[in-house]
């Protein structure tokens, strides 16, 4: 980080017309970061992201309702299974990237189905809660409270199935190959992985205040400055 | 679907060190170019008029695509502000208006304007058209992504109009949609209207999302050989720190626009409070309508700078071009339009000072909001060092570019006045507030397009726009805007409120009336004198004067492509090699007065260093 805030600030403290400058500008390769385009649209999309996400937290902790420890109050509860699940996915990905980086694609494929088949089955367990909760009279008309956690976990599945459309084009990609060229994919498969792994820590975001923004919670809080 | 054509109709450029000698031995070493490290990009090349012309995936006539719409719905702005200005100056001349009409008038007018037309204009417009030939690429980093973007935009704007056909009609809310009121009954458009806003925003966001990542890494890692960050023009720099602002902002919107859909459809209440309704108490309850508020501004505000900047970054470019000075302050202009970005982000609720904020809340606002004029004010003066002493060239873009100044410290300075919460409050919701933010975002930019179109058109179409016509379309633009906007200054000092459909039997009634009457005859011209631009063009195409190679001696690298207009893929064989910065005009030692970004030093040797 620090690295980059120097190069952000060197850069912006270079003056373009002067001869030695010149000379060191001329042997510029063109290339900002040595990351690939894919990586480069992936952390562009975190930013994006990390921005829609943060206006849906605002919105839940400023809609959590007085004197109710709401989502406190079903644990424990589907969700934890589902975050385990989310663990899991991203597991199998460091795996795939360890894989690719030695450059042992026999088990590849394989992982790249259990990450698609996990990233399913979160999505079915987020369906699943859903239900749970609508069985409990929770519906998303209930109160504001209820109206973010259905918005957030529906934006964050949204974002999720946008990621296994891209798994599923670069899987078919993988599939037709020969093993000995899948390394020619580890840009798209390093690029997922780095999207899922964004999407597993705005989860835990998620699933860490919904179990600490409580009634309970801020009490405490209120002791503290008292 | 690029791969099947791949084979035979990839552009296989070579760039060699041949193009600058470096490795020959006989250049010296200032010559030196490190081979290229950046694979050659694969385009797909239409075949057909479809994918040419309709589906297609260069960035410059997706640019040329998005050029067109945001001025097919721009006029479409202009004839509803027509309308506002009948109805204001003229009550009931136009017999079919009623004052729901005029609401509906009022908020398509403002969304058009500041989301359909402006920034589509110049982030898919020119940051289309200009980025991938001012960095020296090929194109877009992800064209067909690029291609996607602009249909989205087609489709949000389809949507966007459509609202007009529906049962009630568009919404009415005025364009910051304010909850509330959009979503209950009695709210012109409250029904499929604002439905159809929120969708068409949506997806709008969407498509500007999937160019915006175009725009940002093509800037980033696609850029030629040589050309470094701080050699990029001011222009790029503009398009490039309002498309970070405008995907950091426009999710504020998304949220907003899809949080107030659902309380429309599912009824739930994000910005719904407890209301009550004719004696009945309607379900909603428990939302906060100061939230949208919140989320709208914090879209809203860099909304501004993401029209602000890419003109800050175009009129740098055009002052320097057609004064034939380095532009003064390379550096600090950098800093300032980086600087202004940054601090967009926190001056958002100087919007909402009437809303029953705390006061250190304003306080704190107020503040942020004085910083940001200090980058902007440098940025003024930058310019006009620029053209001091400059060999200037009083034609057609370069009054464009001193009716922007002019007009941009107008609006900046009632800007400051409208900063302060106690200066705010009492011109809050008066048409000091309308002539404040016409002036700095409306005519304003709206003068940098047209020195934009001036100045690009002959590297676009390949012939020059007809200067006499230009200079009369400048005159009446800028004498009938001030004849507009200076006015409405003074009738929102008399409290003449903003919004309102007739005065009644206000007192503004009788002292507002003259006033009013002239504002509207000056609408009317100054809309009309804008159809002389379409006029100019059309004539170009037909009859204009050919261009040729770099018709302004410009030193950028937009004007060194291989063919006029640049074909697809930009530079033929070779791509381009920077060797210095986009401003080396009048150097001291140089024979001609500019210096073009591919001159190797060796070409160049007795030349001096400038001083900025």
């Amino acid at each position: 980080m620090s690295n980059l805030i120097k190069k952000l600030f060197g850069t912006l403290l270079q003056k373009p017309w002067e001869k030695d400058q010149m000379v060191l500008d001329t042997s510029h390769p063109g290339k900002t970061f040595d990351i690939s385009l894919q990586k480069s649209a992936v952390i562009i999309i975190f930013g994006i992201a990390t921005v829609l996400f943060s206006l849906i937290f605002t919105a839940y902790i400023y809609s959590i309702p007085p004197e109710q420890d709401t989502m406190y109050l079903l644990k424990p509860n589907l969700l934890w299974i589902n975050t385990l699940i989310l663990f899991f996915v991203t597991y199998f990905f460091s795996r795939i990237i360890k894989d690719l980086e030695k450059k042992e694609t026999l088990k590849i494929k394989k992982n790249l189905i259990i990450v698609g088949a996990l990233s399913y089955l979160f999505l079915f367990g987020q369906l699943i809660f859903w239900t749970q909760l609508m069985k409990s009279g929770n519906y998303v008309t209930t109160n504001t409270y209820f109206s973010s956690f259905y918005i957030f976990t529906a934006i964050h599945a949204l974002h999720l199935l946008g990621g296994l459309f891209f798994w599923g084009k670069v899987s078919s990609r993988v599939f037709k190959l020969e093993q000995n060229k899948i390394l020619d994919e580890e840009k798209n498969i390093s690029a997922l992985s780095w999207y899922w792994t964004f999407l597993l820590v705005v989860w835990l975001v998620f699933f860490l205040m919904i179990y600490t923004f409580n009634d309970t919670f801020i009490d405490w809080c209120k002791s503290l400055v008292a | 679907m690029s791969e099947e054509y791949n084979d035979n109709k990839t552009v296989h450029a070579q760039s060699s060190e041949t193009i600058s000698g470096g490795t020959s031995g006989v250049a010296p070493d200032i010559d030196y170019v490190r081979p290229a490290e950046i694979p050659e990009q694969d385009l797909y090349h239409g075949h057909s008029f479809i994918t040419k012309w309709v589906f297609c995936q260069d960035a410059k006539v997706i640019g040329v695509q998005y050029f067109l719409l945001a001025t097919f719905t721009g006029i479409i702005g202009l004839i509803l502000s027509w309308l506002m200005r009948l109805q204001l100056g003229f009550p009931g001349a136009a017999g079919f208006m009623t004052a729901e009409h005029y609401y509906q008038f009022v908020t398509m007018h403002g969304m058009i304007m500041v989301v359909y037309f402006l920034t589509a204009l110049f982030l898919g417009g020119f940051g289309n058209y200009l980025i991938p030939l001012m960095v020296g690429a090929r194109d877009m980093v992800f064209p067909y992504l690029n291609m996607v973007s602009f249909w989205m935009f087609f489709i949000a704007v389809l949507v966007l109009l459509s609202s007009f056909f529906v049962p009630g009609g568009p919404t009415g809310a005025g364009w910051t949609l304010y909850p509330p009121q959009t979503i209950l009954e009695g709210t012109p458009g409250s029904g499929a209207g604002i439905l159809l806003m929120c969708l068409s925003l949506i997806l709008f966001v969407a498509g500007f999302t999937m160019g915006g990542l175009n725009y940002l890494i093509t800037v980033l890692q696609a850029r030629t050989r040589g050309m470094t960050l701080m050699r990029m023009p001011l222009t790029v720099w503009g398009i490039f720190t309002a498309t970070v602002l405008a995907m950091l902002a426009f999710p504020a919107l998304l949220v907003g626009a899809l949080m107030m859909s659902l309380d429309k459809v599912l009824g739930t209440s994000f910005f719904m409070p407890t209301i009550l309704k004719a004696g009945e108490v309607l379900e909603y309850g428990g939302g906060s309508p100061i939230l949208f508020q919140h989320l709208f501004w914090f879209f809203g505000h860099p909304e501004v700078y993401i029209v602000a900047l890419p003109a800050f970054g175009i009129i740098s470019d055009l002052i320097s071009v057609h004064s034939r000075k380095n532009i003064f302050g390379y550096r600090m202009m950098v800093w300032a339009i980086v600087g202004i970005g940054g601090l967009s982000f926190f001056v958002w609720a100087h919007h909402m000072y009437v809303s029953g904020m705390n006061p250190w809340f304003g306080f704190f606002f107020a503040t942020t909001t004085l910083i940001i004029a200090v980058p902007t004010a440098m940025k003024v003066y930058n310019w006009i060092l620029t053209l001091w002493r400059g060999n200037i060239r009083m034609n057609t873009v370069m009054l464009w570019c001193l009716g922007f100044i002019v007009t941009f410290v107008n609006g900046g300075i009632t800007g400051i006045f409208l900063g302060n919460v106690s200066v705010d409050v009492p011109l809050s919701d008066t048409y000091f507030v309308i002539a404040h933010f016409h002036m700095v975002m409306g005519i304003a930019p709206l003068m940098v397009i047209m020195g934009a179109v001036y100045h690009w058109f002959p590297l676009v179409a390949g012939k020059f726009l007809d200067e006499k016509l230009g200079k009369w379309h400048f005159w009446l633009t800028f004498l009938g805007a001030y004849s507009i906007y200076f006015p409405m200054h003074y009738l929102g000092f008399i409290g003449v409120p903003r919004r309102y459909f007739e005065m009644y039997d206000s007192p503004y009634m009788t002292s507002a009336v003259g006033m009013n009457e002239f504002i509207s005859l000056a609408a009317f011209l100054v809309g009309a004198a804008q159809f002389i631009l379409i006029y100019n063009i059309i004539r170009a195409l037909k009859v204009g004067k050919p261009a040729g190679h770099n018709p302004w001696q410009a030193c950028s690298l937009e004007w060194l492509t291989p063919k006029v207009p640049p074909e697809h893929g930009n530079w033929g064989d070779r791509l381009p090699v920077v060797h210095r910065w986009a401003y080396d005009y009048s150097v001291p030692g140089a024979k001609e007065d500019f210096i073009t970004q591919t001159t190797a030093p060796s070409e160049v040797v007795d030349t001096g260093v400038e001083k900025t």
